[in-house]
């Protein structure tokens, strides 16, 4: 891929696009980017081009939550050489998947009064639907993965994503640790690192907006929540706000 | 001439654009030209139920949620929700946050008016598809462009923590301030792309603007002492000047079943305008004198009723925004304060100007500090129903033209509103 200018499509689903503005306002590098990769399809950024393929990279932002999304979906999968999803709605359903908490009909009758034009479902990421090579984490997705990701296609090489929890970067940031100095209830020991343990340098507990961390020890830092006096309606709140559908963070989530 | 204009009417009867580029989220414009011409702006973008799930969150949550309901305007949403909820839970903020809420929000306003400005609204006027086939023509304001924004979202990320969904800004203030050697290397910079906003001015005021008037009522929020960003009265060029508090006794919401963003209306009225166009056709004469200066050099005149000029208006404000941005931080000192806690319970709401315009949030929060009810209104939410008329006054207008420069003034003045179809379906 080193010799020719990698084509890139970018697709968005049921989020912000704050991943999407983050990927175009890449500020710095923005012009190097566009030297050496082709954007082919990206709908925020510019008019024309084609959703069709072939992509050598497809990057998806936002949840999956109705059916068209899959059925496109699965054709961009078909189309392209690598499928990464970016940020946290992509990678473990994000924000759009707290609604999951509660019944559809629910939610859906909460915002509209005639509900019979709505076909929403449940928040998934998109690894529920199709294989995905590598996941750009963050909410919005940061930028040290990002670079990594079009840094290891351009030389061909498989990028290397951080696979640690918040916990490390607070290590090496040398910041106090707030759940144990100051008793807040810090998603870190089992959120995905990359933010660089921004919520704690700034004096507050990580509320785990980059999703779990893969092996996760969810059911102890539950635990350890409850002694802490947490409710127990507070603990599932704070497993369900950025990753309701994972598995890794099933064991904190239960309201009884 | 004429018969030719028969024939291509003829011809094409309905013109789509079927995904509408560069605005935010996801939405088609259809023109029957047969029918009257009959114009739906169908935003097809999936709705995201926030008012749906927010309902038993934690009160401590919700700026953090809402946030996400825009990529562009995080803080304005969470600044609106956490003023709802410290009027609902009787929490009281000192000055200091105050004035760092308007820096905040005033950083993002900048932020968004550049991305809206040369990358979605520019390429429309110079017949480019994008900003990447700009480049060689336009070096000189892409730099500018990249450069006003570094500055600008690190002046947010400088406060919030991050540029995008900020982390230190909870109810009752911010959980750290930044160091003083921070806002002196912040405040070199803004100075420096001071004279850069000036030639954004300029740049937007050679767009070239259709000529087009709009009948629409222009809604702002208004304070006595300045250019209300996140405190003020509702107010309108045809009168209207409400507390926050009756928002909901005025304004309502309708939905259709073409799109999941609901419409809003005045009651008892007609459509109406929000966003830079609107804010200056309130208070033009609470803008720094300078700007004053530079609208008058560029023939910038309120009251105005060119939809297009919302371009105009808003590098107007991004002048204004960075002058207020030095002024802000030149006039004050910050110090390290306690995050404000009480746990009360009520309702409560707050209005603020977005950079697209009026954002509205109410929430009830129970005894537990949980939300029992969420009420979002956003400013696209706000201009759906004055996007529709002006497209069809606009078609109307110009029904002799050709069907690909029919479908480019349409797409000019959807871009013109800086819509975030997003947030409209929030």
């Amino acid at each position: 891929m080193n010799n020719k200018r990698p084509t890139i499509g970018v697709f968005k689903y049921s989020c912000c696009a704050g991943c999407e503005f983050q990927l175009i306002y890449f500020q710095e590098h923005i012009l190097e980017t566009f030297k050496a990769a082709q954007i082919k399809y990206c709908r925020m950024l510019q008019s024309g081009g084609t959703d069709e393929g072939p992509f050598d990279v497809a990057l998806i932002e936002g949840a999956i939550t109705e059916q068209w999304q899959v059925d496109q979906l699965k054709k961009i999968r078909d189309v392209s050489k690598y499928v990464i999803p970016i940020g946290s709605c992509a990678v473990c359903g994000g924000v759009p998947a707290i609604k999951n908490t509660s019944q559809e009909y629910d939610v859906e009758r909460r915002v509209y009064k005639d509900t019979s034009f709505i076909h929403s479902v449940k928040a998934h990421p998109i690894d529920q639907f199709v294989k995905v090579d590598g996941y750009v984490r963050g909410c919005p997705m940061g930028q040290r993965d990002l670079t990594e990701l079009v840094i290891s296609l351009l030389l061909d090489k498989r990028a290397d994503f951080l696979q640690y929890c918040v916990c490390v970067e607070c290590k090496l940031n040398n910041s106090i640790c707030v759940l144990v100095a100051y008793g807040q209830p810090c998603m870190g020991p089992v959120t995905n690192a990359g933010c660089g343990a921004l919520c704690p340098s700034h004096n507050r507990a990580c509320y785990g907006c980059w999703g779990p961390m893969k092996d996760a020890n969810a059911r102890a830092l539950a635990e350890q929540f409850g002694k802490m006096g947490l409710s127990r309606e507070d603990i599932f709140r704070k497993f369900t706000e950025f990753g309701q559908p994972t598995d890794e963070w099933k064991p904190g989530q239960f309201k009884s | 001439m004429e018969t030719r204009a028969v024939q291509i009417m003829n011809y094409t009867k309905k013109i789509e654009v079927d995904y509408l580029a560069r605005v935010e989220g996801e939405a088609s414009i259809t023109v029957e030209l047969d029918k009257g011409p009959a114009i739906k702006l169908k935003i097809f973008e999936p709705p995201r139920f926030f008012e749906g799930f927010l309902v038993g969150r934690k009160f401590d949550e919700v700026g953090d949620i809402v946030s996400r309901i825009c990529g562009i305007c995080p803080v304005s949403h969470m600044t609106t929700a956490i003023q709802a909820i410290e009027q609902a839970m009787g929490i009281e903020v000192t000055r200091q946050t105050k004035v760092l809420r308007k820096i905040l929000c005033l950083s993002q306003i900048v932020a968004s008016h550049l991305i809206h400005l040369y990358m979605l609204a520019m390429p429309d006027y110079y017949g480019y598809a994008g900003i990447v086939d700009m480049q060689s023509r336009f070096s000189g304001e892409i730099a500018r462009l990249i450069k006003m924004k570094e500055v600008m979202n690190e002046l947010t990320g400088l406060i919030g923590g991050r540029a995008l969904h900020p982390v230190t800004h909870m109810p009752g203030g911010f959980t750290a301030i930044p160091p003083k050697d921070s806002f002196i290397s912040i405040l070199r910079k803004l100075k420096q792309i001071k004279p850069l906003a000036k030639e954004v001015v300029k740049d937007v005021s050679r767009f070239g603007v259709p000529d087009f008037n709009s009948s629409s009522e222009y809604v702002a929020l208004a304070d006595e002492t300045e250019y209300a960003i996140n405190e003020g009265r509702i107010v309108s060029t045809k009168g209207l000047n409400i507390a926050v508090k009756d928002y909901r006794r005025t304004f309502r919401e309708s939905h259709v079943s073409y799109a999941f963003a609901k419409k809003s209306n005045i009651v008892s009225r007609s459509c109406f305008m929000v966003g830079a166009l609107a804010r200056l056709n309130n208070k033009f004469e609470k803008l720094q004198e300078q700007t004053k200066a530079l609208a008058k050099q560029v023939d910038f005149e309120v009251p105005n009723s060119n939809p297009f000029n919302n371009n105009l208006a808003q590098s107007l404000e991004v002048v204004d925004g960075i002058e207020r941005c030095i002024k802000l931080i030149e006039s004050n000192t910050f110090e390290d304060e306690d995050v404000r806690r009480r746990a009360g319970s009520g309702e409560g709401c707050s209005a603020t100007e977005a950079p697209r315009g009026l954002l509205f949030h109410s929430y009830r929060i129970n005894r537990k500090g949980v939300v029992e009810q969420a009420d979002i209104v956003t400013p696209t939410s706000h201009n759906f129903l004055s996007i529709e008329k002006d497209l069809n006054e606009l078609v109307a207008q110009n029904r002799d033209k050709s069907r690909d420069r029919i479908r480019l003034l349409c797409e000019k003045l959807v871009r013109a509103y800086d819509p975030c179809f997003s947030c409209s379906v929030h």
